[in-house]
Parts: structure tokens; sequence; C-alpha cells
């Protein structure tokens, strides 16, 4: 039971469906580590769903081993097997005779916990999917929209606090906007809960956004890629994962850096509004910049002056008002994709970085950006040429 | 028994599936079994050594008369159900006749547990008064004459009874058209009268269909109880065996009764299989 | 009107006759019934997963219900002999139609879904069954009971031709005393109480289904 060994290991697992076909799973091997979120992504008809359905045998493999922390269940009791496994399909299937309370409890009252336990557990549940007890317990699916289904859908599978969840496509049958909602909430309750996942879908982008680590499946379920999203954008390894992932993936890679982890630049000096535009002047000579950034009383960006701005009216007069508006700004937990973002909405080279009170910390370049973009790259390719070396 | 010899469901007369090539496989086959099982079952008979009171009660002459009655009757009351209750149901989905088409339906559905028995012998104790009554009335001495007044009140009693399912499936036929196809009609158009003939009607004939071929076989059953006011049919040989306590007899009544139900069936099979328009 | 009072009279002067015949024709019924959606239901869940068996059980069922009443009746005369035992049997025979078609679409229609979702938290083939999938089916198999039980109660008029009991007396002793006083009467009584019956019998069905299906489906 070391946190080493992973939760579950599919050791040559294969599947076929008749003897001359070729199988729909071939000899997959595959570990998921403990309290991971691993996501099998590939295109329609990769087999994909079908190894998530090997794992709790709702599929039963044709011949290789599944472990399940440590214990060989191939040839375990399906049903025992499953009631250890949340389970999360795309259409949810909450049992539409049950209230919500009683889909919670379906698994706690299969393993035969006692009535006060089971609805103790289905308040905890509701309560931590976000949906208020009191309100939602006694009601039935049909009252529920798509997005508080798959709530529910995600409490019941939790209900008997299994260490082990696997999802197919949870969030495909509901709205862009209610999906992002589902997976954010699904990302803050996985802080909280920390199951080991296996997380199948087809959309690259939810892959990159959920998972921990990403197998990108080709057909018959062979795994292509498998690794951290970040080193999967920043080198993929052949051709069809650079397809599949599509064009942009080294933007898509910005991702997984934040601004607050470079170095920011301070090149360009900056003055409190009630500066006058004399001093201000001076002090851009000074520098090496072309303009200077002018801050509020509280030190939060206000405007880019430049030379001939400062010139303008008695030197003695403040700078307030003078200059455009600073409009590219982030805060420091910002992804640099979200940095590129503001420097490209906003025309310009470079972003200002402001804390959490919205003072000003520094600024970033967009050079910074294709240089970290370089870095990535090199330390993924690094990384897979020392993983050949070793082969 | 083949798929296609189970009756359009007399107890919601619904429209049936779809058609599928093993309805034809079944339509040729059924008649061929049919006759199978008459041949076999009247050998079987040939073969019994029958007391003089059994054999007097099934003979060929009897038999074939009383199935002749029960034809007869099966197809009259068939034929005047068609009459009454299509035009009635195409009125009362006409929008004028709209606001009637709910209790219609209401009735319709509650009709399912009048009992056929109840209802003939009040159509001849109430049309027997009739008969007797007008001694130069033109059922007594024509149609009755020819036919026999038991047979002539079964007929009324049979239409009556078979006239809610084929309203209640001629008014489904018609309310299920799609509404869309309708505006489309009159979009181009087409007047009231021209949608009803040209768009609503061939739409609705599956449905229509099953719904004759239901009152086929709810006639040819309740014909079989025209006996009991005098209208003959083969219920008469089934009658007599148990008066007589004569098993055979019984059975051979319930046999061609059977055989002839399945027959009339079949024949409504045949008709809806041919009548219904292709592409639907 | 004349004949509405003097019908009023003859129910009113014989209300203990008429509740006794009330109370076999519903005895003749319910029995029948109780056997038949028993039947139908374990015969339709067996079908299940057997789809030419169930278009074989289906088109025997679709045949019984084509031949007419009073020919099913007789044909089992000489195997059980007269009184009520041939009209159960055939009535047994034609209410099964209903229910096992009914039976056999509810489970069909039961959303993949929910089943799967069903099997994949750990319940067996049983639990699947009697939780989830005749749970959701039971309004489909209820409204086929209540089909069959107006076809049942409106057919059990003939029970009496065979030797049998029920309300159909009433209408078999007016039809042989026809003339006599009283007679019409008596087929008015049997043939309204029939299909009273059959009212009373829908609505408590109607009930007893409504109690019986979770808020979550109706």
């Amino acid at each position: 039971m070391s946190d080493h060994q992973p939760m579950i290991t599919l050791d040559g697992v294969e599947k076929r469906y008749s003897e001359d076909a070729p199988p729909a799973v071939e000899r997959l091997s595959l570990d998921v580590h403990r309290g991971e979120i691993l996501v099998l992504v590939g295109p329609s008809g990769c087999g994909k769903s079908t190894t998530l359905r090997l794992i709790n045998r709702m599929i039963e493999p044709t011949s290789g081993r599944i472990v399940f922390d440590g214990e060989d269940v191939t040839h375990i009791d399906a049903n025992d097997l499953r009631r250890r496994i949340g389970y999360v399909i795309q259409r949810i299937g909450l049992f539409p005779h049950q209230t919500i309370a009683e889909n919670v409890g379906t698994v706690p009252r299969l393993l035969g916990w006692d009535r006060g336990r089971i609805s103790e557990r289905t308040d905890e549940l509701l309560d931590l999917v976000g949906l208020d007890p009191s309100l939602y317990r006694d009601r039935y699916p049909k009252e529920l929209s798509g997005g508080q289904a798959q709530r529910v859908g995600v409490a019941r599978a939790l209900a008997a606090d299994p260490p082990v969840m696997l999802m197919d496509e949870p969030f495909g049958a509901v709205d862009p906007i209610t999906r992002d909602r589902l997976q954010n909430e699904f990302l803050r309750l996985q802080e909280e809960v920390r199951k080991t996942i296996v997380f199948v879908t087809h959309d690259i982008d939810e892959a990159i956004k959920m998972g921990d680590r990403i197998a990108i499946l080709r057909e018959r379920s062979v795994v292509a890629q498998l690794d951290t999203p970040s080193r999967i954008l920043a080198y993929p390894v052949d051709d069809f994962v650079d397809d599949f992932i599509g064009s942009g993936s080294t933007l898509k890679g910005l991702h997984f850096e934040r601004v607050r982890d470079l170095e920011l630049s301070n090149d360009y000096p900056f003055v409190r509004s009630s500066e006058s535009r004399g001093d201000t002047r001076r002090l851009l000579a000074d520098s090496d910049a072309r303009f200077a950034l002018v801050l509020d009383e509280r030190g939060r960006p206000e405007r880019w002056v430049d030379d001939e701005d400062l010139s303008r009216g008695d030197p003695s007069e403040t700078v307030a008002g003078l200059g455009p508006k600073v409009i590219a700004m982030v805060e420091g937990n910002a992804t640099l994709h979200d940095a590129l973002e503001a420097m490209i909405t906003s025309s310009a080279g470079q972003a200002v970085v402001v804390g959490r009170d919205g003072a000003y910390t520094g600024v970033v370049q967009i050079e910074q950006l294709t240089e970290v973009i370089r870095r990535m790259r090199a330390e993924a390719k690094a990384h897979y040429d020392r993983l050949r070396g070793r082969a | 028994m083949t798929a296609t010899a189970t009756a359009s469901d007399p107890a919601t007369g619904g429209p049936r599936d779809r058609w599928s090539p093993r309805d034809d496989l079944g339509l040729v086959v059924t008649p061929f079994v049919l006759l199978a099982v008459l041949a076999a079952y009247l050998t079987w008979l040939g073969a019994q050594d029958l007391p003089q009171q059994a054999a007097s009660a099934i003979t060929g002459d009897k038999l074939l008369t009383q199935t002749r009655e029960q034809i007869t009757i099966t197809a009259l009351s068939t034929l005047g159900v068609l009459v009454i209750a299509i035009p009635l149901g195409i009125a009362l989905t006409r929008p004028w006749g709209k606001r009637f088409a709910g209790p219609a339906l209401a009735v319709a559905n509650a009709g399912q547990s009048i009992p056929a028995f109840g209802l003939l012998v009040i159509a001849l104790a109430v049309l027997g008064r009739v008969f007797g009554r007008a001694q130069d009335n033109i059922l007594q001495n024509t149609i009755g004459e020819a036919l026999g007044p038991g047979l002539v009140i079964s007929v009324f009693a049979l239409i009556l009874f078979a006239i809610l399912p084929i309203l209640r499936n001629t008014m489904v036929g018609l309310q299920q058209v799609d509404p869309d196809v309708i505006e489309a009609g009159l979009g181009m158009g087409m007047t009231r009268r021209e949608v009803l003939w040209r768009i609503e009607l061939p739409l609705a004939v599956p449905v229509m269909l099953a719904g004759v071929r239901t009152a086929l076989v709810i006639n040819v059953g309740m014909a079989t109880l025209a006996f009991l006011i005098g209208g003959g049919g083969l219920g008469v040989a089934i009658r007599s065996g148990i008066q007589l306590a004569q098993n055979v007899v019984v059975v051979t009544g319930g046999v061609l009764t059977a055989l002839l139900a399945l027959s009339v069936d079949w024949v409504g099979a045949v008709a809806e299989r041919i009548l219904r328009p292709k592409g639907l | 009107m004349d004949g509405v009072r003097s019908w009023a009279g003859f129910v009113a002067d014989n209300v203990d006759g008429v509740l006794e015949r009330s109370l076999e024709h519903l005895t003749l019924v319910a029995g029948v019934m109780v056997a038949a959606t028993l039947f139908s239901v374990v015969l339709g869940i067996v079908l299940m997963d057997r789809p030419v068996a169930r278009q074989a059980a289906l088109g025997a069922a679709g045949v019984l219900l084509t031949i007419p009443s009073l020919a099913l009746f007789a044909v089992f005369i000489p195997l059980v002999g007269i009184g009520n035992r041939p009209a159960q049997i055939a009535l047994f025979l034609y209410a099964i139609l209903p229910i096992l078609r009914n039976t056999v679409t509810g489970l069909g229609s039961v959303d993949e879904a929910v089943v799967e979702s069903a099997r994949g938290m750990g319940m067996g083939p049983l639990q699947q069954l009697l939780r989830v999938r005749v749970p959701l089916a039971w309004p489909v198999v209820m409204a086929g009971v209540r089909v069959s039980t107006q076809l049942v109660t409106g057919i059990a008029a003939i029970a009496v031709l065979v030797g049998g009991g029920g309300l159909g007396a009433y209408i078999q002793r007016g039809l042989t005393s026809l003339g006599n006083p009283f007679s019409i009467e008596r087929v008015w009584t049997g043939t309204v109480f029939i299909i009273l019956l059959a009212l009373v019998l829908d609505l408590v069905l109607g009930l007893i289904g409504r109690r019986t299906t979770s808020p979550g489906i109706r």
C-alpha cells in the first residue's frame, strides 16, 4: 500500500469481440497514479470508452490483468468491484423514479449502510457539489437542469467514498458555459477529495484543462503519448499527436506557466499622478525607456506617457490625465496565456503586472513569452531524448 | 401462427408497427396454415364414431349454412360501420366538429367494456318490437324475409358495437397528421376540401385501416353470439353441443369459429396491405 | 322515462341479487386479472432479452385475442367441463396480450443510460430488474392491466352461456323470458352493472397505478 504503488494498473489488457476482427483494445498497459486525474483522449472510435469500461469490467477483458490498489481484480465479482469505483457517464443515468437523495444513496444502500449514515452522507455530498440539501434532497431528477443533474451524478459516484472514479465524457452533454463552470467546480472538488480519476473525453482542450496527465490514444486504444499536458503540448512525439492537439498547441502551453514565476522587468520609470511633468520628463530621459508609467494615489497603473506628452503645457503641472490609458494589465497569478491575450487585445508588446490589491509590480514583455516557449520545448525534448537514450 | 395473424389490437386499436418483409411472408403463409388446420380437424372429425345426436347437429349442410350466416352478418355489419363511422370521424375532426371530438373519444374508450351479450339482447328487445309493430315495414318484408329478422337485428347491434373502434381510429388517424403538412397544403392554395382528400385522408389511411380490421375481428366474434337472438351462425353449433353435452359438437363449433375469425382477420390484413398508400 | 323508472324499481327490488351477481362478476374478473397480470409480467421479464421468443409470444397472444370469445370458451369445455372454469381460462388468455405487450414495451423503453449507471454502481441483474427496470416500466404495465380489465369485464358476461356466473345471468334470464314482465329490465341490469363495474375497476386501478408509481415519473 505504498504511495508509489499505482492505484490502477492495466497489464496487457486486450478486448476482442471476435477472433477474426482486430481487437477493440490492443494489449494495453497503463498505470494510474494515486490522486491524479488521468485523461484518456483520442478521436472517436479509438476505444477510449471501451478502455474505461474495462477498468470496472462493464466490459470483460479478453486477456490481460487489471490490478486495483495492489489486488488483482480481473476475476473477482464484478459487482463488488464496481461498488468500490465511482462511475459517471455522459448521459448521467439518474434514476428518474427516485429522489435526489435516494439516487445519491444508491451504492451505500447496496453496501448495506444504515439509514442515518446514508442520509448524513447524502447531505454532505449535496453540499460538496453545491446543491443545498434542504432544497434538493426530496426532488426528482426531472426537476433538475442539465448542470444540476450532472452534479448529482458526481455526488452519486462519490457516495461510498470510492478511492477511484471513472468518468466517461461527464460534461459532454451540457452547454459550453455550464461545462466550463462544472469543470472548474470539479477541479476545486478534486482538490478536496483527492480521488484517483480516469477521465475520458474527445476534446483536447478539456483534456488539457482537467488532466494531471493525458494519454492520447489512437485506434485500438494504442497509447500515442502519455505525459503531462504541458509536455505533450511542447513536444508532440509524432504527427498523430501533433494533428490531434491541433494548431495553437504551443500557445496552449502558455496556460501552464504563471506570470508571477517570471522575472518581471522594471525598465519603465513610474511616477505618481501628482508628479510634475518636468520631473517625469527628466526621469524618462535618464532611463532607456520610451515610456513612463503613471500610477494613481494607491499605486495602481493608470496611463502611459512619452516625452511628447510630457512636453506639453507647463512643466510644473502634474502628469495626471496625460497619455493613453493602460489596457494590457494582468495579475501575478494569471497564466502567460492571459498575459499574451492582454498584449494582443491592447496591441502592445508588454503587459503591466499588478498584485492582488491592483498595485503595480512590474511589466512582462512579449519576448519573455517566446523565451518561455523555447525553454518548455527544449526541456520536453531533453526529457524525451533522455527517455530514448535509456531505452 | 404468424405475426400478421395478430389482429391490430382491438384493445387499443392503435396503429401497428412499421411494415417489414416478414409481414408479407406471414400474409402468404397464413391461409395455408388455416387450411391445413381445417383439413386436419375435419379428417379427425370424420374418423370419430359420433352418437346420432351429435352427428345430426354438425352435418355438412348445417355447418355450411351457419358459416354463411356468420359471414353475412360480419360483412353487412362491417359495411354498415364503415358507412357510418368514417364520415362521422371525419366530421368530428373538422374545425366545426372539433368540440364534440373529446366527448366522442371518451365514449369510444369507455365503450370497450360494453358487454356484447347485453347489447345484442337489448337490440332484440328494441328492434323486435319495431319488427312486430310494422307488419309492412320494409325491414320485415324485404330484408327481413330474405335474411331472417334475427340476422338483421344482429347486424344492427354489431354496427352499434363496432362503430367505436373505427370512429376512434379515423379521428386519431386524422389528428396525427402533421399540422405543418396541412399548413403547407393550404399555403399552396388548396381548399379545405382538397386538403382533406389529397393530404389528410391518404395520410390517415393506415390508422383507419387498422381500425377497420379491428372492427372486422370484433364483428366476426360477435356474430358468434347472433344465435342468441335467432340470427344463426356458428354459435348455434356451440350452443347445441353444450345443450346436448356433446363435447365434439362444442369443439367443432369453437374450432370452426376460430378458423373463420382468423381468416377474416387475414382478409383484413391483406386489405390493409393492399390499400395502404406507398411510402407510408 | 317509464322504462327508466321501471328499471330503477326492478333494481331496487332486487338489490341483494344484483349485489350478489356483481360480486360474482367481480370475483371472476379479479381472479383472472391477478393471474393474468402475474403471468404476463413474469413472461414479459423472461422474454426481455429473447427477441424471437418475444415476437412469437406476442403473436400467439394476438391470435388468442382474435378468436371469438364464445369459441374460446367452448374449446375448453371438454377439458374442464362447464361452469366458471372454461370462462376463467378463456378470459385469462384474452387478458394476456395487452399486459404482455405493455410489459415488454415498458421494460424495453427504459433509458439505457439509467441501466448502464445501475450496472456501473454494482447492481446485479436482479437488482437492476427490481430496483430500476420494473419500477420505471410500471406505469406502462398498469396501463396494460387497465385495458385488459375493461376487456375482460365485458366479455365475462358470456360466462353464463357456458354455465358460469356473474352479471351475464341477468341478460340470459332476460333473454329467455323476453316478452314477460321485467325481462328487458333484467337485460339492462346486467348490461349497466357490467359497465359500472368496469368503470369502478378502472378508477380503482388508476388510483392503484398512481399510488404505486414514483412521483418522479408521473
